[in-house]
């Protein structure tokens, strides 16, 4: 967005344009955040840190928007389906003399998905 | 000006040199329904390539805020107004979805950049339609993108309290990118040097340092705005897609060809990069087991940002589903209707496949299913779903299995002895 006020006359100079909207999207934003998450692996506890933690922004826009308990029965119903199984990621066992050649990161054989946060 | 096979656009298109294709070509698929701005790609980039001084400004990897955003700042409605403008109500697709590698998304109409520069009064040596943003649309990524300007009556002042701005209210969504290392680069097609190439093992683009003259056609050219000019070395610079990296060179992959340094870095997991293979005509080679070849063109959830523009990106996005079709089908093409379902209504299979985003930074050649027993029937949101204790295996370069994933929660017996450990 420009710094001054825009000229009428200047072509370059972006307006404000329309977009069409659907008062749903949010909640909308919120399901499609909470399913993804929830088929990665994460748990109930999880998942509401990245609603709640203003540094996920979009997330954190729609928890603002919608509340914390709705946010929460947004949770709780994703979970009811995705949340059945938990996902575990296994790397296959070095093989004999090949222990030193790659070391990527600290993982175990075994790993539960999404442990970055 | 020669003609080229555009398979995204399902046409020949105008180009200004023949068509040549890598071995392989670089690609990847974000999926953006998991994006959720936290900003580390572009941070993992500035730190490992434009940390310099005179670099202050470049930003290789960037996240911005849709509709609003952009860096530089509004390089999309821009481009799309001068196509506009150069076509007047020409710019449409016509024709239906299809199965075919070549056209899936119907055929376009109306004009690349390259075929709008032929038609316009440009200098004779501008091959392409483009533009060149000024220093202001560069020096502030993501500045306004969610929020609007200042309190509402006070001008050319950010409102102190920031947390008090009003938010956009109706829908936004955050838009990853880097270089999309096109099949028909704008900034190769531009340069009067030609300083900038594809590298014919891994069709990433770079711009030879030693030949480069700062005349910056590639940053006009370049539609995504992904060359930037540097002031101080008076050359221009762009991502090279990590590629020590690609070609298995850095020091933390033994030899292994990883991932970018945005991939890896990837809190959201929205990433999956890889090497497309190629037919003779550009098309994507069959490549039934790649997970990028499935995601593009089996299960077609994965779509072209802007393939409108003609360049025929090699970066691909799964859209978000809450966004209104009539905005996404502007960026990603008419396939997007198609996408959004898919992705809304994963199968069997494509739920495994998302299952190998950013489980390992090695680059995954070949993926495999093991099919598992039905673990969960019944309803989600009003339709009927069933779960499967699926197993995806990922494969390396050389067939090694790299990793699998399995919804199996695993078992650990403590020890009587030792109690706390496993």
């Amino acid at each position: 967005m420009p710094y001054g006020e825009p000229h009428p006359e200047d072509p370059h100079e972006l307006r404000g344009v329309t977009v069409p909207g659907d008062a749903e999207s949010m909640r909308e934003m919120a399901y499609t955040f909470a399913e993804e998450f929830a088929a990665l692996g994460f748990d109930q506890e999880r998942l509401l840190r990245i609603f709640r933690l203003p540094g996920y922004a979009g997330a954190h826009r729609a928890y603002r928007a919608l509340g914390e308990i709705e946010i929460q029965r947004i949770v709780r119903e994703s979970l009811e389906f995705w949340g059945r199984c938990r996902i575990v990621v296994r790397e296959p066992a070095p093989e004999q003399g090949s222990g030193d050649l790659i070391q990527i990161g600290s993982r175990s054989a075994g790993r539960s998905s999404g442990s970055e946060d | 000006m020669p003609k080229v096979n555009n398979w995204q656009l399902g046409r020949e298109m105008s180009y200004p040199y023949e068509a040549r294709f890598p071995e392989r070509q670089f690609a990847f698929v974000f999926n953006i329904n998991r994006c959720i701005a936290c900003q580390s790609c572009t941070m993992a980039c500035k730190s490992t390539w434009t940390f310099s001084k005179g670099q202050e400004h470049m930003w290789w990897a960037n996240v911005e805020t849709k509709p609003y955003g952009g860096y530089p700042q509004s390089w999309d409605v821009k481009i799309l107004r001068k196509l506009d403008e150069a076509n007047p109500d020409g710019q449409y697709w016509e024709g239906k979805n299809s199965d075919k590698t070549f056209g899936p998304y119907g055929e376009f109409k109306g004009k690349t950049i390259f075929e709008a520069a032929e038609t316009r009064f440009e200098p004779e040596s501008s091959r392409v339609l483009g533009y060149l943003p000024s220093d202001e649309e560069w020096n502030s990524p993501n500045i306004y993108e969610d929020n609007p300007l200042g309190k509402p009556g006070v001008k050319n002042q950010l409102d102190q309290k920031g947390t008090e701005l009003p938010a956009h209210d109706v829908w936004f969504f955050y838009l990853a990118r880097i270089c999309n290392h096109c099949s028909y680069p704008g900034c190769l097609a531009a340069c009067p040097r030609k300083a900038i190439y594809k590298r014919p093992e891994d069709g990433i683009v770079l711009i030879d340092q030693k030949e480069c003259r700062g005349y910056r056609k590639c940053v006009e050219a370049c539609p995504y705005k992904k060359s930037i000019y540097r002031g101080n070395t008076r050359v221009s610079e762009k991502c090279i897609g990590c590629y020590p990296r690609v070609e298995g060179k850095d020091p933390e992959s033994g030899g292994v060809p990883m991932e970018t340094r945005c991939m890896a870095a990837c809190i959201g997991q929205i990433r999956l990069q890889g090497l497309a293979q190629l037919n003779e005509d550009g098309t994507w080679a069959e490549d039934r087991q790649n997970p990028l070849y499935y995601l593009v063109h089996e299960a077609k959830v994965a779509l072209p940002l802007y393939p409108q523009l003609g360049t025929q990106p090699n970066g691909y996005y799964i859209p978000p589903r809450w966004v209104p079709h009539a905005y996404l089908e502007q960026m990603f093409g008419p396939g997007v209707g198609r996408a959004v379902e898919r992705s809304k209504h994963p199968d069997r299979e494509l739920l495994c496949v998302l299952q190998l985003f950013r489980r390992d930074n090695r680059i995954i050649f070949r993926y495999e299913i093991e099919e598992g027993p039905k673990i969960y029937e019944g309803s989600y949101r009003g339709r009927d779903v069933t779960l499967y204790n699926d197993t995806v295996i990922a494969f390396g370069h050389d067939g090694r299995e790299l990793f699998r994933t399995t919804v199996e929660e695993p078992l650990y017996v403590r020890s009587n002895v030792h109690a706390n450990s496993i």
